[in-house]
């Protein structure tokens, strides 16, 4: 997939561009709003991660410049502003998604795969890891074509694995991925343990394997051997 | 500090022009009174001394004495006494009736002769003076009103551009960032009023504006370098090569990048609630907010959560900041809950209850929504949910209670 990024700040840019590069995307980068402009009327994108403050203008203003053009390119808003306004204006634009900063580059990664499986740009809607299949239209997980009933948390922590896979997800990552800001009310995230378990016992036995523990650390899902 | 009773300005003024004018009339109209009886007295009183003078002088010539009744009466008489004034009642021929007449009796030695000298003129009757100065009265009451009128309407157009402006300084709100823009005006006091709401408004919406964006500014520019690091300590985890040690380091450092992030956007919250740009009130159901919450926390905790009601709350209401109370006061109970306890949600027409168990009252229920405030200083909290909660009520007009009753930490919302 190739991504456009357009974040001002280059530090944050390169990781972003590190990170995405694992799941060999190809990433290109805009450092500020006339650069983003002219890349977006030379080349073509699948998807654009849009910072809302550039330097040289405002990400909205470069979100109206694309609808207006037509062009159908999914685009996930990454912003240090937390306000709600903010939030409705870029949704209301056509922005797809809204991600706040601070964020895990894990949780950008899960926000870009949801985007991409909408039915609005052609994805596949549906996930697949070996004999896990995941029909995220109907909500459904299945096990060698086995339907398997999961809670919500359980179906959002499968999904949230598989589009993160072979990647280290730290029990703070996983719980504030379910959680978001409410993972305050508790004091530890040793918990997250029993919402594993509960998961790994609902999948088959070569499933649940795949849930690997990263001693004292979390959690990695992978076929690989560790 | 004792409030004065408020009185309209265009009332006062004019109640009091009223009230002092009537007064000055009523005495103004008294003393016309006594002073035009004691000038007609006093010209009566110099008229009849002149016809005695007179008579005076005719008997003085020749002895003649005169006597036209009932105006002049002379007869001779043995001895002198003092010169009186007095008021009688005579008959009156011409009029056929008994009238009030003044006399002026005077003794004069003549020749030898004492001679009682009676001169007499019709008196004037006070109630004709009464009625004169009745009906000036009444003349200057009709003069009065009309003026009072005029000067009513004159005072009023004069006020105008105050009470026009008066109602427009009333309709302005900082938020709507528009500045105040008053009608002119001719005259200058009005006008210098004018220029210094105008300076102060417009002051107060740049002050406002400038906080605004320098809450946001400070959230842009706090998030970004939270954003690096946690982009980076996030990178580092899929490199293989970090040892353990180095992990739980990474760790430690992410999970307070995210404290100082939370604390960031809670603080900007209290900002923005205090700046009111919370302002939608749409009507929205609580109890419905309310579920999504209690959902969301679904699996956080193994405490139970028991629903002893849940009636629906339709109240007016900023869904967002209806939410942030409703995951606060869980967020709270859930952390202030003993492992072997429960919590207890309950809904009812316009209260929203929820308790947790606890060993003990809270030690200082006043500080309770202070910022920064910490019952458990063991307890890893920022300190600032139940000071949102209790500020998003205050601007809202909401109220909420805490007391401690059975063993249980209760908090009652009650919706205006």
């Amino acid at each position: 997939m190739k991504i456009l990024i357009a974040e001002d700040e280059i530090i944050l840019q390169e990781s972003i561009v590190k990170f995405l590069k694992r799941d060999a995307h190809i990433c290109e980068t805009a450092s500020d709003y006339h650069e983003a402009v002219s890349k977006i009327s030379i080349y073509e994108y699948d998807l654009i991660l849009l910072d809302i403050n550039l330097i040289t203008g405002s990400g909205l203003d470069l979100l109206k410049l694309i609808k207006r053009e037509g062009k159908k390119i999914p685009i996930i808003i990454i912003s240090a502003n937390n306000s709600l306004d903010d939030k409705i204006e870029g949704l209301d634009l056509g922005a797809d998604d809204y991600l706040t900063k601070p964020f895990h580059l894990t949780e950008l990664n899960s926000r870009i795969k949801a985007v991409m499986r909408r039915g609005k740009y052609d994805g596949d809607t549906n996930i697949n890891f070996n004999e896990i299949k995941i029909n995220t239209e109907a909500i459904q997980a299945y096990v060698n074509n086995k339907s398997i009933q999961l809670t919500k948390k359980e179906y959002d922590l499968l999904v949230y694995f598989i589009t993160n896979k072979n990647r280290v997800l730290s029990k703070e990552v996983i719980a504030e991925h379910l959680w978001g800001d409410n993972i305050d009310a508790v004091d530890n995230f040793d918990f997250i343990y029993v919402h594993i378990n509960h998961l790994r016992k609902k999948l088959t036995e070569v499933a649940a394997n795949y849930i690997k523990t990263v001693y004292r650390i979390g959690y990695k899902f992978t076929d690989e051997d560790m | 500090m004792n409030q004065k009773k408020k009185v309209k300005l265009l009332k006062k003024t004019s109640r009091s022009f009223f009230t002092y004018s009537l007064i000055a009339m009523l005495l103004s109209v008294v003393a016309l009174y006594f002073i035009t009886v004691y000038i007609i007295k006093d010209e009566t009183k110099e008229s009849l001394n002149s016809a005695a003078f007179r008579i005076e002088k005719l008997i003085e010539k020749d002895g003649t004495l005169i006597n036209v009744y009932p105006i002049i009466n002379t007869e001779k008489v043995f001895a002198l006494k003092v010169e009186k004034i007095k008021d009688t009642l005579l008959y009156d021929l011409a009029e056929e009736e008994i009238e009030p007449y003044t006399e002026l009796t005077k003794y004069k030695e003549i020749h030898g002769n004492v001679y009682k000298i009676s001169v007499r003129t019709k008196a004037l009757e006070l109630h004709d003076v009464l009625q004169a100065i009745i009906l000036s009265l009444i003349i200057f009451l009709a003069v009065f009103s009309s003026l009072y009128y005029l000067n009513k309407k004159k005072i009023e157009s004069v006020w105008k551009p105050f009470f026009d402006n008066l109602k427009k300084i009333k309709e302005f709100s900082v938020q709507s960032n528009q500045s105040i823009n008053f009608e002119d005006t001719n005259i200058e006091e009005f006008s210098e009023l004018n220029t210094e709401i105008k300076t102060l408004t417009d002051k107060v919406i740049a002050d406002y504006e400038n906080l605004k964006h320098f809450t946001e500014d400070i959230s842009h520019e706090i998030q970004t370098p939270l954003a690096i690091i946690q982009a980076k300590i996030d990178n580092s985890f899929d490199e293989n090569q970090i040892s353990e040690k180095q992990y739980s380091l990474l760790i430690d450092i992410s999970n307070n990048a995210r404290r100082l992030a939370t604390l960031n956007k809670k603080l900007i919250l209290l900002a923005k609630i205090e700046n009111q740009q919370f302002k939608s009130s749409d009507r929205i159901n609580f109890t419905e907010v309310l579920k999504k919450s209690i959902e969301n926390f679904d699996g956080l905790s193994e405490l139970p959560i028991l629903i002893k009601e849940m009636n629906h709350i339709e109240i007016y209401f900023d869904e967002y900041l209806a939410r942030i109370i409703a995951d606060n006061l869980l967020s709270n109970a859930i952390k202030y809950t003993p492992t072997d306890g429960k919590i207890t949600i309950e809904s009812t027409n316009n209260q929203f209850i929820i308790s947790n168990t606890g060993y003990e009252s809270i030690k200082n229920p006043d500080k309770l929504y202070n910022r920064f405030y910490k019952e458990h200083i063991t307890k890893k909290s920022l300190g600032l949910g139940l000071a949102i909660v209790k500020k998003i009520c205050d601007s809202f007009g909401h109220s909420i209670h805490y007391s401690f009753d059975g063993n249980m930490h209760i908090f009652k919302l009650t919706f205006k």
